[in-house]
Formats: structure tokens, sequence, C-alpha cells
């Protein structure tokens, strides 16, 4: 009997990495990693599905920086070349470990799942942006949009206009794309701050989320929890808490998933296992060792000695821990029937990329989990946010509280000695950028590229991502840099705009590097 | 030290371990129950795996990499206000060189020995007018800081600072003043909305649901327990003093590859094992196995071109591990 609903999230988001002035640019790995490893996992899951008629929801961000380098010719073609160099070297590993059985069959199965990322890579014509959206037409897969570039929006709340512009340049690349207007937005970092709402529901969004004490901490007090969405005051977009018992089983590092022992070792890879000469071709050209993504070992157990993967045992061990997950939502969704009177609403958002990239089994998880709820029980329902509201109109209306998802919930991993140096500039440079709109309020070619150029880079310096780096306090370098670059390229351009002197030359180089959101209009910040 | 740098002492120790071979004697984080706190939030893993989005080393770039500096100050005066979490507000300032000097001018003496200060006002529930405020605290800062972290102490409150002067005679002359920020509350609100009253004991347990504890806690008490302790912490008192073993860091590592090459007519076939082998151009051939332990015979045959001729060489390896 149906008790509850479970809603999954998996949010997809990569910072824009593209460098055409480099031939070979090491960050640009993250893009072609998360390619190989996780988006083409997931679609191949989802493909899997469909086919066998499986009923499945899902709903998923995909961050306007993403699909804007899923899309970029130049990134594809680099793609192409990774994954062809990825093929060379799992073909020469199937040689080179022609005596060791257990690593041969692993050097095939990199092989096989290389060689099937670049035909899923080819057949969705390059941009697998396009395969994410065969699935929601189908009814299968929500998308939802995400900040612009994924500024952390509790710390730009002393420029709104910025905030409103991360939306709306979201909200309006997501239609270039998919042909309609987003219903719901994953705030970056799950960063809410009361009175963003105001600027979502002026975008059209319909649903946001929170983690948990968003909505537990939000006033009045929210009668079902967690369980069900709540109506901001004000503005009346739904806004969904997240379900931290379901997170936990999958991130703890106790009864977590991911590190069973069964479990692919995320950490020995063989761009750092293997004699340097005869990897060399295959990691960074300056000669650091990098990762290949061929891995060999299982987790094995908590000392250093590691065995080889075994691709059986992890499969029997993704398929029970589904089972293990779906069994503990129909317990949770049951008991909380009966305490709300009313099928409750469990929220499951994930990071994408810790699926396939971080956890190797996670699709295989994933899918083992669709076709047992589908199977297997009648108690819960897989549902989408927008379905929700549909089926649900009436919840209750409150405050949700400033949180995120962040390390202890607010804006300290973003706020700290190490990074809160970046506030002052960004800040600066969001005034500017509202100044420039008040001056300009109808500018037309050079200077209307000069002004939409200038908003590119605010939003490009913008990104959460550098933040959390500079955060971690490991291999900076790079979130100093791009933080210091876009703002660098903002402020001359402010200048050039101010004293009407733009170098067009020098424009129209940073357009070639900096060429995401080609429709943007810079009107949108005020 | 704080839970945030307990824990970025972890990724430390984490993180980089996977860009060395070092990283064998540090097992990661997902897997390994450290004693200290922090480790079974969710946010904590997510910091770990999110982190791993982003793995690379470092490799040296060109010179013209790194471009010139920010700006140290936009000449403004200004003051900007934030919050970090329900207690901790974090401010920034600048103030033009003019300013100073206007200030200078017009204190004469006094305002070499007044202090620089901030004030921090609890302005919830008011409109805030500089002199209405509900209470005040004063935090004396040097000429050199141009930013701060404030310890509010109260959740659920807004606060507005003034960067001022603190007078010899107990003057306060504020200089610039910030915007108004709330902080949020650290617990369940206490507004209850009575068309959707909920009895107490009820929202507890779905309370406690939330974040995950089970029926049996009746509300997320460990959490906030966590969540305090990690903003209340100043000093030691955060870190359990607990030594944990440190493990030593020295290791080795010794493997066999064994490559067999050679040469023969370009037009020739070439198996080794009985799997043929691509000759270059020039037909030489190399091939590079992992040699495990025992004896290997590697027959190698040529046929020529026109197919009537044959040679075989085999090499026989013994590999042997002690």
């Amino acid at each position: 009997m149906f008790k509850g609903y479970l809603c999954l999230v998996l949010h997809g988001h990569l910072p824009f990495v593209r460098h055409p002035e480099f031939e070979d640019f090491l960050e640009e790995d993250w893009l072609y990693e998360a390619i190989t490893e996780t988006y083409v996992p997931l679609i191949s899951v989802f493909e899997g599905l469909v086919n066998d008629g499986i009923d499945f929801r899902l709903t998923m961000t995909l961050s306007p920086t993403l699909i804007s380098m899923l899309g970029d010719p130049l990134l594809q073609e680099r793609y192409l070349k990774h994954i062809n160099k990825s093929i060379e070297l799992a073909a020469k590993e199937m040689e080179r470990t022609g005596w060791q059985a257990a690593f041969r069959d692993l050097a095939q199965m990199y092989f096989n799942r290389f060689s099937h990322a670049r035909d899923t890579f080819l057949k969705y014509n390059r941009n697998l942006t396009l395969a994410f959206k065969k699935f929601q037409d189908l009814g299968k897969l929500e998308i939802i949009t995400c900040g612009a570039t994924h500024g952390f929006f509790p710390l730009m709340d002393t420029c709104r206009a910025s905030v409103r512009a991360q939306v709306k340049v979201a909200v309006n690349h997501y239609e270039s794309i998919f042909g309609r207007k987003p219903n719901g937005i994953w705030l970056p970092e799950c960063g809410y701050h009361p009175g963003h709402d105001e600027i979502l529901k002026e975008a059209g969004i319909r649903f946001f989320f929170t983690d948990s004490h968003g909505v537990l901490h939000g006033s009045p007090r929210p009668k079902y929890g967690i369980f069900a969405p709540v109506y901001c005051k004000g503005t009346g977009v739904a806004c969904f808490g997240r379900d931290l018992e379901s997170s936990k089983q999958v991130w703890s590092s106790i009864e977590g998933y991911p590190g069973d022992f069964n479990y692919r070792e995320f950490y020995r890879d063989i761009g750092f296992d293997l004699e340097y000469d005869y990897i060399k071709p295959y990691i960074h050209p300056d000669g650091v060792r990098i990762n290949t993504g061929i891995k060999y070992y299982r987790i094995t157990g908590q000392g250093n000695n590691k065995e080889p993967y075994v691709e059986q045992w992890a499969r029997d061990k993704a398929a029970s821990h589904a089972g293990n997950f779906m069994f503990n939502r129909q317990k949770q969704a049951s008991y909380l029937n009966g305490l709300m009177g009313k099928p409750p609403v469990i929220v499951s958002p994930y990071d994408a990329e810790l699926f396939g990239h971080w956890w190797y089994e996670g699709p295989m998880w994933l899918d083992f989990l669709f076709r047992k709820i589908a199977c297997d029980q009648d108690e819960i329902r897989l549902i989408t946010p927008s379905e929700y509201l549909q089926e649900n109109p009436r919840n209750q209306v409150i405050t949700p509280s400033l949180s995120s998802w962040g390390y202890k919930g607010y804006s300290e991993m973003w706020l700290q000695g190490s990074n809160d140096w970046i506030y002052r500039h960004l800040h600066m440079a969001s005034q500017r950028m509202s100044e420039l709109v008040k001056i300009f309020p109808a500018a037309e070619g050079l200077r209307k590229r000069g002004l939409n150029q200038a908003l590119r880079e605010l939003l490009l310096a913008q990104s959460s991502d550098w933040g959390f780096i500079l955060g971690t306090g490991t291999h900076t370098s790079y979130a100093v840099k791009r933080t210091k670059e876009h703002l660098l390229r903002f402020t001359r351009l402010y200048e050039e705009l101010r004293s009407n002197s733009i170098d067009e030359g020098w424009l129209a180089d940073i357009e070639h590097k900096d060429n995401i959101f080609s429709e943007i209009d810079y009107r949108v910040h005020q | 030290m704080n839970v945030l740098n307990k824990m970025k002492e972890k990724i430390k120790k984490l993180v980089p371990a996977r860009f060395t071979l070092k990283r064998k004697k540090k097992p990661l984080a997902a897997k390994t129950p450290v004693a200290g706190f922090g480790k079974e939030m969710p946010s904590f893993q997510e910091t770990v795996v999110t982190d791993a989005k982003f793995s690379h080393p470092e490799p040296s770039r060109p010179a013209r990499f790194m471009q010139e500096e920010l700006p140290y100050q936009y000449d403004q005066d200004r003051i900007v206000l934030q919050v970090r979490d329900p207690r901790w507000v974090h401010t920034y300032w600048e103030l033009r060189s003019q300013t100073i000097d206007r200030l200078k001018s017009r204190l004469g003496d006094d305002f070499k020995r007044a202090r620089r200060v901030l004030r921090v006002y609890d302005v919830t529930n008011i409109i805030f007018n500089g002199s209405n405020a509900n209470s005040f605290f004063d935090i004396q800062i040097n000429d050199f800081a141009s930013s701060w972290y404030i310890d509010t102490g109260h959740p659920g409150c807004s606060f507005c600072v003034d960067l001022g002067l603190m007078l010899p005679d107990g003057r306060f002359i504020t200089i610039v003043r910030s915007n108004v920020v709330q902080t949020p509350l650290d617990g369940p609100s206490w507004i209850t909305d009575e068309e959707w009253m909920i009895p107490e004991d009820m929202f507890a347990r779905l309370y406690g649901m939330g974040f995950g504890l089970g029926r049996s806690s009746p509300v997320g008490g460990a959490w906030q327990e966590r969540i305090k302790q990690g903003i209340f912490s100043s000093g030691l008192s955060s870190s359990p003093v607990r030594k944990e073993l440190k493990e030593r860091g020295f290791w080795m590592k010794v493997d066999c590859e064994l490559i067999v090459y050679g040469a023969t007519e370009p037009t020739a076939k070439v198996a080794v094992q009985g799997k043929p082998v691509n000759l270059r151009p020039d037909g030489t051939f190399t091939l590079r196995f992992w040699l495990p332990d025992g004896k290997q015979h590697i027959p190698v045959k040529a046929t020529s071109g026109d197919k009537l001729e044959e040679r075989t060489i085999t090499p026989i390896v013994n590999r042997e591990t002690r």
C-alpha cells in the first residue's frame, strides 16, 4: 500500500573551465573525467531503464556552466582526444597484464567502458545535454537549473542585483537549451537566504531545495518538518527540505555504502602506480602524475593492503545496498505516514559527481534501486517536485531559515580566513556592474559587447567553487588565479567603459576565452 | 584550533595524499572512523567528496599564468556586514585617506589618542536610527585591521555595525555604518502557526527524524551540540585531548616488468606466445609485460612475408620475489 514519496535529486555541476590559450590544461580534466565516469554511466542507466520499460523519476540539476561546457565545440574536440588516449592506454594495459588474469579482465573492463563512453558521446552528437533532454522529454527526468555560475547566494545578499543576474541568466540559458523555462532551481551549495525567493519568483521558478535546518528552523514551525514542502511567505515559492537520514546512508563513514570493502578504491590509479616512462604519455605533459581513470583495486579493508577489484562482487553489493536503501525508505515512509496522517515526501539530494567518479558503483546502485522500486514493492513512489506540487498543492507557509549544505550548515565553508578576502572585491564588482547598467540602460555595438562581457567576467568570478577550493586549503593556485583573473578583466572593462575607451582587440580576446552565455543581456544585473 | 581547522587538517592529510605514492599510508576519510567529530555529518563527507571533483596536483605554470594583483582598496568609505552562521557575523571595511585626514584635522590631538572601535548594535525588530538600538557592544580593533569576525552570541537577531573612534573622553564617533543583517535561528522557531498547530511531541519526533537520529531521539540534540561546540569554541575546548597514534610514513614498493623486443623483416608476421604483434614500419617490435612470480616461456615466432621461412626464439624468464 502506498505510504509516501521519494524524491531523488542529483546535483550536476562543474565550474566553467576552458582554456583555448593552452594546448593542454589540467583542470579541464574535471569535465572529461566526469563525462566518462558520471554522465555517460548515468545516461546508460536511463537508457537501460527506458528500454526495459521500467518507469522512474529523477530530478537532476544541470548547472549552466556544465551545460555550456558540454555544448562547447573546443571542449568536445578535446574530450574526444582525451577518451581516445584513455582507450589506447586501456588497450596497452590489456597487453601488459596478459600474465595476470585478474588485472587483464579489469583492463578489458576499462577498455569496454571507455569505448562505450566514446560511442555514447558520439551517438548524442558530442553533446550529452541532448541525452539528458531526451529523458526529460520522456517524462522520466526533471532537469532543474542552478545559479548561472554557481555563485553562493547568501554571501551575495548585500548585492542582490548579482543574485538576480545569476538566476535570470540561468533561466534564460535553460530556456534556450530545453525550449521551456525551468520549474525549479538548485540554489548553489543549497545556500538560501530569506528574501531570495522573491528573485526566484520574478524568474518564474516554482521550487527550490534547502538543507534540513533551512525548513526545520524556519518560522513559524513547519508542521510536517521536512517531510512536506513549505511555501515561502510572501512569494509562494515552494521549498523542499533535505532528509538527512537517507543522505547519511550514502555518505556516512560508518554505515555509508561507498566505503564497502568490495567497492573500487578511488585512490589507487595507475597514473600514480606504474613505471614512469611507460605511463608518461598518459599523464600531464609536464610530467606530473595524474589520475588516468584506470584503478585496479577494491577498498579491501582499512589497511594499506589492496586486493584486485572483482566486478561481480561489487555488483552484488550494489544490488544489496540498493535493496537496503529501499527497505529503509519503506520503513521511514510508513512510520512517517502514521505520524503525519498523510504521505510524506522524502527528499534525497546528492552531488551527481559522487556517482561514478568517487563511488564507481553509484550508477549501478541507482539502476538497481530504480528497478527494485518499480518491481518489488508498492509503498514508496518516486516523484519529481513538480509532480508532487501538482498532486499536493496545499502546503504550509513559512519563512525558511538561512542555511546551506556546506560544512556546519551555513556560510563558513566559503567565509573563513583563507577565502574571506574575495568578498571585498566581488561585492565591489557587483556594485560597479549595477552602476554600469544605470549609466548605460540601452547600449549598442561595441559598448554593449563590453557590458555583456563585464557581466560574464563578474559571474565567472562568483563561482562558489573558487571559494570552496580556497577553503579546503589544498591546491589553491588555480582558484586564486580564476578569482583574480575575472575580477581584473571586469575592472579593466569597467574602467574602459567609464572612460569610453574600449580596447576592441583585447575585448575580442577575452570574449573568445570566456565565451560562456553567448546570449547574455547585461541589463539583468539590477 | 576549531573544528573547521581540524577538518582542513584532515582534508589536507587525505586529499593531497592521492597525489603522491605516500597516499597509501593514509586511508581515506570516508572509510576510516577517526576519533573526533564532524565525521558523521554528511556535510563533512560531502566536503571530502566534492573536493575529489577537483582532484589534481599543481603543475608548474608558465610565468604569464599569474597576473597582476587586485587593488588593495577601492577608494570608498564603506563597511559591509554578512552572516557566517547563527552566532557569528563577518565584516570588512575600508576608509579613504581623505576621510582619515579630515578626522585628524577635526579632532587634533584627540585623534592620536583615539582608538578604533567596532560598535555592534542589536537592532532586532526595530528600524535603527542610530540611537534606538536594543543594546550594543564595542570591539577594539587596531588601525591595520580591515575585517573582523564578530561573535554576536545571538541567533535569530538583527545586527548593524559602526566603524568608529573612541575618544579619550569616552565619546564615540561613527565613521561608517554597515548594512543590517539577521542571524538565523539555531533551533526550531517558537512561533507556531495557529491554523497549522501541531502537538509538541509530534513535532519533536519529526524533528528528530529530520536529522536522521531515529525515533528514539526526541530532538536533533546531538546535532545541535555539534554545531554549538564548533561555533562556541575559541580555544582548545573543541579538540578532545586525545592523542592519535601517529602512523609512521616510511614505505617501499617494488614491482617487475619485462620488456621483450626484437626486429625482423618489415614484411614478416610476428607472434609472441601465440598472439600476433604489430611491427613498426622498420620491422622492430616491443612488448611490455607485468611480470608475476614464476617461470615464463615466451616463444617469439616470425614468419617471412612469403610464408616460406620461420624462426622461433624463446626467452625463458624466472621471477622470484623474496
